[in-house]
């Protein structure tokens, strides 16, 4: 016997999928099917990965983990809206330094912190997205990048919120997930596979919101700009929802950071945070979402590898750029594809 | 009412005075931003540097004894080198591609790191001071203003008329208005758009360069300086309109007598601050700056 509505849905019963099978699917659009073995493997590595390293290594993961976030709003812009953004380190210096403020003056509770850098940045990002996002184009890279210049210049310049120094002493909280359950962050492990956890939570959550029609509209937005508008959809409205997610995306890197660091600093905000993010995008994959992140780790472990034999990271990350914009166009991840793509054949 | 003017006359005029020259320089790393993108459509993000590359090369030529003058006159040259390499060998093989216009962005923003990195390498961190070509103060109705800053004030002023002449005056300037309005229908008419392309590029470079030689005995040269100076120009190349050349200068002399006279009520950095709210406002009431761009009009 067949069910009915299996057999012939009705409009608006389209079969559930289970939730595991859900999970699958975030992680496996269509375009990217052969990179789901690359991205399980990945998790793998990062699982054992503080298990066979030490503990600088450790933190280093963790804060390339974090910078990972800012990397995948810059891909969610680029990659899915087509805007550069070159600002994005303004929502991660934003939310370290609200978070590193309310832990120093105002609360100790995790969660209540996060609510407020959820709304502050959702605030923030939607009055900021209005204006970059009607002035089109090349402007919205040119006002981000200023923004992102503005808020870095007043917090090194109120000398309440620290100046130059930035803010210093942030205590380490334990964060209550259910009664009676926390995780204390002074240990290194738990707070590795937080971040981890977190990270790959928040990564299939994206997936799974650009894997809708939302994120359908999007990418036609960034293929076909002109034509969007006579479909009945608003590009504006999109653009500005995925410029206030990116943003929220980056802050959670940023309520993290001051944690884990125990400081913040101006240079949080400002342009070097940005450009690493956009640098790591482009290295690991421009659309791929999964590429960031990855790109994420390599950048710092390799400036970290470079910065014990030169102080000319900065070099070294221009040079990348260029190489990668000349040269590899697909980052990391699009040859990773390809490759594999190739590999088995005709089978997708 | 004496109070007032004298208030004025002492007070406001000099700084206003000083705007204007601070103004003259930025209307120089504008205008070659704004001509590249207006026939490029290239945000030349390493600009600033090539405005720092100007001050640390007229400190080694002078160091090397060409004297200021020589520098002055070989800098800009230098400059347009580097940047006729930066466009032949990174530039043009981007402009094909259809989203060319943040492919190069990203690009410069790489050749940027790197030029920065390059010059400490080079030059180290230290500021060093450039020694002005000739002292002296000249004084109009007890206004104090020293030689040398009226003479950038003069050269930027004859720089920015030669510009103009050249784009709307001459032959070149026609052939680049309309390369910049429809490449396609240029080149089929014979003329080499690489020609063109590469031409804007290195006056452009050479016009920070320029400005970097001609602002060093005032500010110094630093490693930030470009980066500084960059943002700073890019509020001038947004509110005049992007590939705009009347709007580039308009809004140069604009912006810098905001932030000069904003400065005389609070602290600089705040006056800075400023000149991006005063872009962000340009944008919410003209998304496309307030000018039109090369090529039309």
């Amino acid at each position: 016997m067949v069910r009915a509505d299996v057999a012939n849905p009705l409009p608006g019963q389209v079969r559930r999928r289970s939730v595991g099978q859900r999970l699958m699917r975030a992680l496996e659009p269509a375009d990217m099917r052969p990179l789901r073995g690359f991205g399980l493997a990945m998790l793998v590595v990062a699982a054992v990965f503080p298990w066979v390293a030490g503990a600088f290594y450790t933190r280093l993961a963790i804060e390339s983990l974090l910078l990972g976030t800012v990397a995948l709003s810059v891909d969610v812009l680029l990659g899915y809206a087509g805007l550069l953004s070159l600002g994005q380190a303004a929502y991660f210096g934003l939310a370290a330094y609200i978070s590193a403020l309310m832990y120093l003056h105002v609360t100790q509770s995790f969660w209540l912190v996060m609510l407020a850098v959820v709304i502050a940045v959702g605030l923030f990002s939607f009055l900021l997205g209005i204006v970059a996002i009607r002035a089109k184009g090349v402007y919205f890279a040119l006002i981000t990048f200023s923004a992102a210049e503005i808020l870095s210049k007043i917090a090194h310049n109120t000398r309440e919120i620290g100046g130059s120094d930035g803010l210093i002493g942030i205590p380490v909280p334990s964060i209550p997930l259910l009664p009676g359950i926390g995780i204390d962050l002074h240990s290194d492990l738990a707070f590795y596979y937080f971040v981890l956890v977190g990270l790959v939570l928040l990564y299939l959550g994206v997936r799974r919101i650009l894997d809708t029609a939302f994120g359908s509209v999007l990418r036609a937005i960034r293929d076909n700009p002109e034509r969007v508008p006579y479909l009945g959809y608003n590009p504006f409205w999109y653009k500005l929802s995925a410029y206030v997610l990116s943003a929220q995306i980056a802050a959670l890197g940023g309520l993290i950071y001051p944690l884990l660091r125990g400081f913040v600093a101006p240079h949080l905000l400002g342009f070097e945070v940005s450009t690493k993010a956009v640098v790591v995008s482009l290295v690991g994959g421009i659309g791929t979402l999964l590429g960031p992140l990855v790109g994420s780790v390599i950048i710092t472990f390799l400036e970290s590898f470079v910065g014990s034999y030169t102080e000319r990271h900065l070099f070294v990350l221009g040079a990348i750029f260029v190489v990668f914009v000349l040269f590899l166009p697909d980052g990391l991840l699009g040859l990773t594809r390809r490759a594999l793509a190739k590999r088995s054949g005709g089978r997708q | 009412m004496q109070d007032l003017v004298s208030y004025l006359h002492f007070v406001v005029l000099p700084q206003m005075i000083d705007a204007l020259i601070i103004g003259a320089a930025l209307a120089l790393v504008a205008l070659g931003l704004t001509m590249i993108f207006g026939l490029l459509d290239v945000i030349n993000l390493a600009h600033g540097d090539l405005y720092m590359l100007g001050g640390y090369a007229a400190f080694t030529l002078i160091g090397w004894g060409a004297g200021y003058w020589g520098a002055l006159v070989l800098v800009p040259v230098v400059v347009a080198i580097v940047g006729w390499g930066l466009e032949e060998l990174g530039i043009r093989p981007l402009l094909p591609r259809s989203d060319r216009a943040i492919v190069t962005l990203l690009l410069t923003f790489g050749v940027s790191l790197m030029l920065r990195d390059v010059a400490q390498v080079i030059w180290g961190t230290d500021t060093h001071a450039i020694e002005a070509p000739f002292t002296g103060i000249a004084s109009f109705m007890q206004v104090f203003v020293p030689g040398y800053r009226l003479f950038v004030l003069g050269v930027g002023m004859l720089v920015i008329l030669a510009t103009w002449w050249l784009v709307y005056r001459t032959r070149i300037g026609a052939v680049l208005r309309a390369a910049a309005a429809d490449p396609p229908m240029v080149a089929s008419l014979g003329i080499p758009i690489r020609w063109v392309h590469g031409f804007t590029f290195m006056y452009g470079c050479g016009l920070a360069g320029l400005a970097g030689v001609l602002l060093s005995p005032i500010y110094a040269v630093f490693p930030t300086m470009g980066h500084d100076f960059l943002v700073m120009a890019f509020a001038v190349v947004i509110v005049g309109g992007m590939g705009s050349i009347v709007g580039a200068v308009v809004a140069a002399l604009v912006l810098a007598q905001v932030q000069g006279l904003a400065s005389l009520w609070i602290p600089p950095v705040w006056a800075e601050t400023l000149v991006y709210g005063v872009m962000l406002l340009v944008l919410v009431v003209r998304p496309g700056g307030l000018f039109n761009r090369f090529g039309e009009a």
